[in-house]
């Protein structure tokens, strides 16, 4: 076995028997022995970072995924808690245990932009962790732990910097976003040294059991076997899983997941409820119209049509940039007329009522810029204030924008992009205006009012129209929750209070 | 260690490197830096440059420290330190480097009359068995410097005897046989022994999960000819977070001439 030993103190101790250098006193001396004696760690298994964060007191499900991670899991780990309950806290206690042991010098954080100042706080603060955000031209091997965004991360120069260091640790956050394999950021991942890792995302599973596979295999390559051995055990089509108990048993063995339900703290309930739309007789028509369009992509068709479920404003939108190349010109000019000519949305009339009924703050999501410009307006001319918000806002635009909608408006109108790092625990009404493809965003939107310091039960309202691709949409957001919840657990309601089995 | 552990330990501190305490209550204190102290805390090398290369007058710093927070109802403004706090661990790195090599004599009775006092080495040692675990260990050796006889238990048995720095005229104080030095090798092998001795079944069970891992790895590039760089990559990641490794540091120690 390797012994090293360091000849430092002896070096100083000659150097005073010779007279060279003076010697200490006997209280610094005692006082020495006794704080080593005291930050003495005494096993190998157990938690000793707590003790340092006095000012910090987790959660018994967050120390205990930092102990399962360090005991059971090497410290290779899918932090995969539902939304809201600290992974953040659970990855803090875990690196901060490793720096305490010595085991970890420099670690890297790859958060989304959005989250970055959110990260450096929470373990300056909170855990005493001198943590930097990395700019450019910013001396990178000079800063043990180092935070910055996946997108910056995988770009040259940054790429080859990051590469030369040689992190003990690496910390993906909201890492659903290396389901696909083809990309540039899970390239860039694959080649960094992984020695502890932490891949946090509440979603491991968005679409198919293949996404939780790419995660696996970049943290534990094999784990899983390899890619034709994993496709036939598991998935002679993609939903239809064979060794469902097996694969969870494997998954298990690197992924911690608390459930609200399993945490010991009381949660407000969650009533989910799809409330269905009847489109009027010229919505219809309009929708059936756009059905005939033949010469147009197949995909196009689908954006169209969802579109028609949004807002006339959204679809008008594209079919006016379709106008401009398109053998169908005529039959689009009508249709668009059409369009234009509708005088009721049916669905913003439904969404009018339920915030009239609610009397409270409700968030709106919708997928299209188009329409949150359309739904304020039309909120206005009924009274109703409400602020925008997306992605796109840059973090003190944000604040501002959350403490407006805390302090002043009725509702927040978000776009997708505004589903991440916003903390909206004071709001109980979430309305998903449009429906997206993917269950894991309806849960992350719900995610931004139901979590920790939530008070009231949440309402959550999912706006389908009858006799329209949303119906189809939710058919398949079915299939894809069961699909997860076979491999991966349970998960709370995001469609509905009420289990369909597909 | 609580808050008023924290204080006493302040206090403690300041006052042995000669700092002086200008304002002190229950939950909190102001010092005065010497310059040293300033230098070795403050983090301001630029200052300290530009002060000496500019003959400037040195003013360190005057800091208020407070040791709690929650008891405090006035407005004081100064830097809160608590147990895990980056300022205490800074404090005690200070204490570490400050307090590591001591020449003692037992203080004698004037009236015994002449007193013989025996020289012994003492040395407290931090081990610690290191793989993706960790475990410490505090030993501390003292050896007679006439007979090499080897005391295993030394800063406990020293630690409750009065010292003084400085020799007094009523004792006779022998010297060394064993030369220091070689009084050190030989605890040096005493501290191998215990380890050698010692239960090593972490270190085989690190062993066993490095080839696991390993063999999981391989699998996944069992049919691939040419392994790519990230199989290299992710090998010796696997080697670096299990391969088992002891490392033994001196904490402190030094000359203790005693009865």
């Amino acid at each position: 076995m390797i012994v090293e030993r360091s000849s430092d103190w002896q070096e100083g101790f000659l150097n005073r028997l010779n007279n060279a250098e003076k010697w200490h006193s006997w209280t610094l001396y005692k006082m020495n022995y006794e704080i080593v004696k005291m930050n003495l760690i005494p096993e190998f298994t157990g938690l000793q970072a707590p003790k340092f964060l006095p000012k910090l007191t987790p959660l018994a499900h967050q120390l205990e995924a930092a102990q399962t991670v360090i005991e059971r899991m090497n410290g290779k780990a899918i932090l995969a808690d539902e939304v809201g309950l600290g992974k953040t806290i659970e990855a803090g206690l875990i690196l901060k245990e490793y720096l305490i042991r010595g085991l970890v010098k420099k670690a890297l954080i790859l958060a989304p932009a959005s989250l970055i100042n959110q990260w450096i706080e929470e373990l300056n603060q909170k855990f005493h962790i001198p943590a930097m955000a990395y700019k450019k031209n910013c001396p990178i091997e000079r800063y043990d732990i180092v935070i910055m965004s996946m997108d910056t991360a995988k770009k040259s120069p940054h790429k080859e910097l990051i590469y030369a260091q040689d992190y003990d640790m690496i910390i993906i956050d909201e890492a659903h976003k290396l389901k696909n394999h083809k990309t540039q950021i899970y390239d860039f991942v694959q080649g960094l040294k992984k020695k502890f890792c932490l891949l946090l995302t509440a979603t491991p599973i968005q679409n198919d059991v293949f996404e939780l596979y790419y995660l696996i295999s970049l943290l534990k390559p094999g784990h899983l076997g390899n890619y034709e051995t994993f496709q036939s055990a598991f998935s002679a089509s993609k939903h239809d899983l064979q060794h469902d108990d097996y694969l969870k048993e494997l998954v298990n063995q690197v992924m911690v997941r608390n459930r609200r339900e399993d945490t010991g703290i009381e949660w407000t309930n969650r009533r989910v409820q799809i409330v269905p739309i009847h489109f009027s007789p010229e919505e219809m028509e309009v929708y059936q119209l756009l059905g005939t369009l033949t010469s147009t992509a197949s995909f196009s068709l689908i954006t169209l049509q969802k579109e028609m479920c949004s807002s006339k404003e959204a679809t008008a939108l594209t079919l006016s940039k379709m106008l401009e190349n398109s053998a169908e010109r005529e039959e689009l000019e009508e249709i668009l007329a059409k369009v234009m000519a509708l005088e009721v949305n049916s669905k913003a009339q439904k969404t009018l009522e339920i915030i009239e009924q609610a009397k409270d703050k409700v968030i709106i999501f919708t997928e299209y810029r188009a329409t949150q410009i359309y739904l304020q307006w039309y909120l206005h001319s009924h009274g109703i204030t409400s602020v925008l918000f997306n992605g796109k806002f840059n973090k003190n635009k944000r604040d501002y924008m959350k403490h407006i909608f805390k302090e002043k408006a009725q509702v927040l109108i978000a776009t997708e992009a505004g589903g991440e790092g916003i903390n909206l625990q004071f709001c109980h009404h979430v309305i998903n205006y449009d429906l997206p493809w993917n269950p894991m965003k309806l849960e992350q939107r719900i995610g931004r009012v139901h979590r920790l310091g939530q008070e009231h039960d949440v309402h959550i309202y999912n706006l389908a129209v009858e006799d329209t691709i949303e119906i189809d949409i939710l058919a398949l957001l079915h299939t894809k929750i069961d699909v997860f919840e076979k491999v991966v657990g349970d998960l709370d309601a995001i469609l509905t209070n009420f289990k369909k089995t597909v | 260690m609580y808050p008023q552990q924290v204080h006493n330990y302040l206090r403690q501190f300041f006052l042995e490197n000669e700092c002086d305490l200008v304002f002190e209550d229950e939950h909190y204190l102001t010092v005065q830096l010497t310059i040293a102290m300033d230098k070795r805390i403050m983090n301001r090398p630029f200052y300290w440059q530009y002060v000496e290369a500019t003959n400037g007058e040195p003013n360190p710093a005057q800091v208020t420290f407070i040791t709690d927070q929650n008891a405090m109802s006035g407005k004081v403004i100064g830097e809160v330190v608590h147990f895990g706090s980056p300022r205490l661990n800074q404090i005690f790195q200070a204490t570490r480097e400050l307090g590591a090599f001591v020449q003692m004599f037992q203080k004698v009775d004037a009236e015994i009359g002449q007193v013989l006092l025996t020289p012994w080495l003492g040395v407290n040692y931090k081990v610690s068995y290191c793989c993706d675990r960790t475990k410490e260990m505090l030993y501390s050796f003292g050896i007679n410097l006439l007979t090499g006889t080897i005391n295993n238990n030394f800063h406990e048995a020293i630690n409750s005897i009065d010292w003084d720095s400085t020799q007094s005229e009523n004792a006779f104080y022998v010297q060394h046989i064993i030369k220091p030095e070689r009084a050190l090798q030989r605890l040096d092998k005493a501290i191998d022994a215990i380890i050698q001795q010692d239960d090593h079944t972490w270190a085989e069970q690190a062993k066993k999960r490095w080839q696991r891992d390993q063999r999981v790895l391989d699998y996944f590039y069992e049919d691939v000819e040419e392994k790519p760089e990230c199989y290299e990559v992710e090998k010796k990641a696997l080697e670096e977070q299990y391969h088992a490794k002891i490392k033994i540091e001196i904490v402190n120690g030094g000359l203790f001439y005693m009865r």
